[in-house]
């Protein structure tokens, strides 16, 4: 029998085709897997070579064994009227005939599907993004501000796979007058109560399911809003920011029930709390004319008192995309970042600018003082002294000094006061830094029968000092340090991060500023420290306010 | 090839998410060293930011208080900041405040904590203060007199200012009683004032020592190095004469009884509701976890949408656990204004009768596991955390798995699993015990109806009424 007809009737050739497609589809799966699963390069050529080896082995196989309704035989032991090999061959055709389409499949699919793959995002142009100017700016950072004024900062930190995303509103209790006092802090729970698609409540359900968190605080100056999150919510968050800042809705209930929390906020805070009831009689004292002195809670009629009409006029002149800055810090990348933001925030239309705030606190013309009565075992003073703005050149030095007399338990006031003369069990201290000038701020808490008048004359003998004489260069050094090392502890998390550069974003006009901080404390002298504190612990400058303890009823 | 290789990278990105997410989050490398007096060291390096954390961990704390010097561990965890090695108390605080540092001292219920964070150029003043601090403190008797003087004031001092602060301490003593997990860690102005130099220098030799200390470190530095440095420091270090105190588990409140503190003019009630909850190794953490979370443990919890969300009765509602070595306490805590005091508690009952009788929703389970693996990561990110981790679980014998596995094992809660938790662990409404703190003149009568009420007076110096 001729070769050539015996190799057809064993069906070798349908054999050797159907291996060769068969093995050119799977030369070409495994090179999709190698890319995609990052497999060592030389698993395709291992691929190859077993293929090749596996067509001549395929070829003699066939040869040798055939097919027969009774299983798998040698073809020479085949009866050959009871072949099947023709019912075989054409199974291969039909086999040859799906993997050749399939090739083809492949080979259209491999030139043409780039250009209709429209899963991958166009690239975000470099040109959208600010770059940071400073050499001094980690070069990750990337800003960018959409058409409708709404800036975004993004800090990428892959180290863990979590975002944290601030938005600042420039609305704070500075922003009110009398009978809307405490209306930013409202505010601020409002934002969680209901838009046009939500439900009250529903906000923070959506968000805890992906499993993010959130949280907002009012100040003078400010609200902020934080959200920290996996990843993997990223989509959810950008979702429910934008539906609260385009479709804030709330019922008349939902306010009702706000007020309820708020009293009870206040009541912790404020009126079951002495430090804080000092604090806001101090603000309420020390500044006459300017807003910072109303509580950031509000007064009490006022919070009863606020209309639906007040929060909406709040909600329209505030919430607006040209007075949010956000900051976005974690596993992002800026890119996706400026794409997410111009799908959800790009439609949000601009408002007028808020009006200014046009009142200046007037110089202070002699010592204030006030006493409150309340229940209490441990008397308290609080020193109050007028002083700069964020953006002042006297901050700085105030917050070095501030550190210098009571940062820490080797600081002046606290070895003074609490070490050696045993008036204190504790100090502390902070000055406000808003946009308007602010204060300056000591409190003390004394022991039992302690003497509020004694205390105040020996800070006052310590301010002095540091007016006339300045501080030492190891107490400077240490301030210093004292500053630096809380730079680090901040920036070592994505929320340090984000709230870092909100802060001097908002506060000092633009966050580079925030990396300048180490140079810019290294460049304060002694000299400047003391001039300062001169000008500012002043008697004529001070606030001083005492809690002591309720005089006994009489029964 | 594009699309398909798309759909593979997507089905591949789905596949490693889901996989991440069940995996959760695992711990870090790091180098574990037994010196041959006791002392365990672990060495993480992690060079992020220039800056190095420490967490020392000596096991005992105020377990071993003796009685009636409730807050001894603590009065000594704040002295040995006063002074140690060559440097006075004021020596001390200069050195920790000139170079930016923190390095502080407190007692928990099962050990006293030491934590440090020091830029890394720093690293030798670091070590050597906290040598200083273990090995050689001063302990000198006008530091101790002025400490106890101010913590007794202190106490005080919260009493105006934070009432809230103190309601723990008060629950805790309440629930537990005698046994050693009802001792007020930082003391009562009775028990402080109790306690003399001598207490202290025989606290310093019969329970601080090289065999009970821990010493977990993370951040810029090179492991090898800082080994031996350690090792060089700690290496001769004696061991405390004394046994670490062993408690035994408390018994579970059986009934209800209420513990009522006057603060004369309040203006709210501050209330903690609960029983005898569960261990630190409790097997079923994860299925506690999710169910305290929906709960009472995040922001829409039952408790919190019931008192607050839904009614405005408080600004915040929650239970909390307290996991030390054998089981500790389980509460729910809020506060509202007076008049609403019943009010609000009765709808706290309420909620925990609702999770007793209806269980969680499978919908709500799931929400409450992307909540709890969502937020895990963001507590072990900086070192300072994690060296507090290490020492953690070096300090309870867990394995790491503790964390690494945690992730699979929310993964793996059912609705089943989760009722039987929540049957074994929350309190039965018929075994309660009630701290509520407010103005009782205002609300005796009305909350007289929970159970036996006992009365005692913020003023008085310790906090558990006198029997």
């Amino acid at each position: 029998m001729p070769i050539f007809s015996e190799l057809r009737r064993r069906n070798i050739p349908q054999v050797a085709f159907v291996y060769i497609v068969g093995a050119a589809l799977f030369y070409w799966l495994g090179v999709v897997m190698q890319t995609q699963f990052d497999l060592p390069w030389w698993t395709n050529r291992l691929i190859a070579i077993l293929l090749v080896i596996g067509l001549p082995l395929a070829l003699i196989f066939a040869w040798v064994y055939e097919i027969t309704p009774a299983g798998l035989k040698k073809a020479v032991d085949v009866d050959q009227t009871q072949s099947i090999v023709f019912k075989t061959g054409q199974k291969l055709n039909a086999a040859l005939a799906v993997l050749v389409v399939l090739a083809g499949v492949a080979m259209i699919a491999d030139r043409l599907l780039p250009e209709l793959a429209i899963v991958e995002p166009p690239p975000v142009p470099e040109r959208v993004f600010d770059q940071p100017v400073g050499d001094n700016v980690p070069e990750e950072i990337r800003s960018f501000t959409l058409d409708n004024g709404l800036k975004i900062i993004v800090w990428p930190d892959h180290d863990i796979p979590n975002v944290v995303m601030y938005n600042f509103i420039r609305a704070g209790g500075r922003n009110e007058y009398p009978g809307i006092t405490g209306l930013a802090h409202f505010f601020e729970h409002m934002m969680f109560n209901g838009t046009e698609n939500l439900e009250p409540g529903e906000f923070d359900r959506v968000m805890e399911a992906a499993g993010g968190a959130n949280n907002a605080y009012a100040s003078n100056d400010i609200t902020a809003y934080m959200n920290w999150f996996p990843r993997s919510a990223l989509d959810t968050i950008f979702n429910l920011e934008a539906d609260r800042l385009a479709n804030l809705s709330f019922t008349p209930e939902a306010v009702e029930s706000e007020r309820g929390v708020i009293a009870s906020e206040r009541g912790r805070r404020v009126d079951n709390d002495n430090t804080g009831k000092l604090y806001e009689q101090m603000m309420a004292t020390a500044f006459i004319a300017h807003p910072y002195q109303f509580p950031v809670l509000g007064w009490p009629s006022d919070i009863a008192a606020w209309t639906l009409l007040d929060l909406e006029n709040f909600y329209r002149t505030y919430y607006a995309p040209n007075n949010c800055t956000m900051v976005f810090s974690g596993d992002v990348t800026a890119d996706e970042i400026y794409t997410l933001a111009d799908e959800y925030f790009a439609d949000i239309p601009a408002q007028p600018a808020p009006a200014a705030v046009r009142t200046i606190e007037p110089d202070q013309l002699g010592v204030r003082r006030f006493t409150i009565e309340a229940p209490s075992q441990t008397p308290l003073l609080d020193m109050a002294f007028h002083a700069g703005s964020a953006t002042d050149p006297e901050t700085l030095p105030m917050e070095l000094l501030l550190n210098i007399l009571v940062g820490g338990d080797s600081s002046r006031l606290h070895r003074l006061l609490v070490e050696e003369l045993q008036i204190a069990i504790s100090v502390g201290g902070f000055q406000g830094e808003g946009f308007d000038p602010s204060l300056a701020y000591l409190s003390m808490t004394l022991p039992p029968g302690g003497d509020p008048a004694a205390v105040e004359v020996r800070v006052m003998q310590a301010l002095n000092e540091v007016a006339t004489a300045g501080v030492s260069d190891a107490e400077l050094t240490k301030a210093r340090n004292i500053i630096l090392a809380n730079f680090w502890r901040k920036i070592a998390t994505i929320d340090g991060k984000a709230s870092s550069l909100g802060n001097f974003e908002i506060f000092h006009g633009n966050y580079e500023k925030l990396f300048d901080l180490p140079s810019d404390i290294e460049n304060i002298s002694n000299d400047t420290v003391r001039d300062v504190a001169a000008k500012v612990f002043r008697a004529n400058n001070a606030t001083i306010g005492v809690l002591v303890p309720a005089a006994e009823e009489k029964e | 090839m594009m699309l398909k290789s798309r759909i593979v990278f997507v089905v591949f990105c789905c596949g490693s998410w889901a996989l991440a997410l069940a995996q959760g989050v695992t711990l870090p490398a790091t180098e574990r060293v037994v010196l041959d007096n006791g002392t365990v060291l672990i060495l993480n390096e992690k060079p992020d930011v220039p800056m190095i954390g420490v967490r020392a961990v000596l096991r005992g704390g105020a377990v071993a208080d003796p009685d009636g010097k409730n807050g001894l561990a603590s009065l000594f965890a704040a002295l040995i900041e006063k002074g140690a090695g060559q440097r006075d108390s004021a020596a001390f605080a200069e050195a920790v405040d000139s170079v930016g540092g923190n390095l502080s001292a407190n007692a928990g219920l099962e050990n006293i904590t030491i934590s440090g964070d020091f830029l890394a150029r720093d690293v030798d003043l670091m070590l050597e203060l906290l040598a200083d601090m273990l090995m050689r403190p001063t302990l000198k008797r006008t530091e101790l007199d002025k400490l106890r003087a101010r913590s007794i004031n202190f106490i005080l001092a919260a009493k105006d200012s934070n009432p809230g602060d103190l309601m723990p301490i008060y629950a805790n003593a309440f629930l537990f009683g005698d046994h050693p997990y009802g001792t007020a860690v930082s003391g009562s102005e009775t028990s402080l004032s109790a306690i003399s130099h001598r207490d202290v220098l025989r606290y310093y030799e019969q329970q601080i020592g090289s065999d009970r200390l821990i010493i977990s470190i993370s951040g810029y530095f090179d492991v090898a190095d800082m080994r031996d440095r350690l090792t060089a420091a700690f290496a001769d270090w004696r061991a405390a004469s004394g046994d670490i105190v062993d408690v035994n588990a408390a018994e579970p409140q059986a009934g209800r009884r209420v513990l009522l503190i006057d603060k004369p003019g309040a203006t709210q009630t501050y209330f903690w509701i609960g029983n005898v909850g569960v261990a630190r190794d409790y097997e079923h953490r994860a299925d506690l976890d999710l169910a305290n979370t929906v709960f009472g443990g995040r922001f829409t919890s039952m408790l919190n949408t019931a008192l607050r969300i839904e009614s405005g009765l408080t600004y915040g509602a929650r239970s909390r656990l307290r996991r030390p070595s054998k089981p500790g306490s389980i509460g729910i805590s809020s506060f509202t204004a007076t008049d609403t005091t019943v009010e609000a508690i009765d709808m706290a009952l309420g909620i925990l009768g609702q999770l007793h009788d209806t269980g969680i929703a499978e919908e709500m389970i799931s929400s409450a596991r992307n909540y709890v693996l969502g937020q895990f990561p963001t507590r072990l990110e900086t070192a300072t955390q994690l060296a507090a981790q290490f020492a953690v679980l070096e300090a309870y014998g867990l394995a790491n798995s503790y964390i690494d596995d945690y992730g699979v094992a929310v993964t793996a809660v059912t609705a089943e699993s989760i009722t039987s938790v929540i049957d074994a662990v929350y309190p039965q409404q018929n075994d309660l015990v009630f701290v509520l703190l407010g103005d009782a003149a205002s609300i005796r009568d009305s909350v007289a109806k929970y159970g036996p009420v006992t009365e005692m007076s913020i003023t008085e110096p310790r906090f558990r009424p006198s029997k």
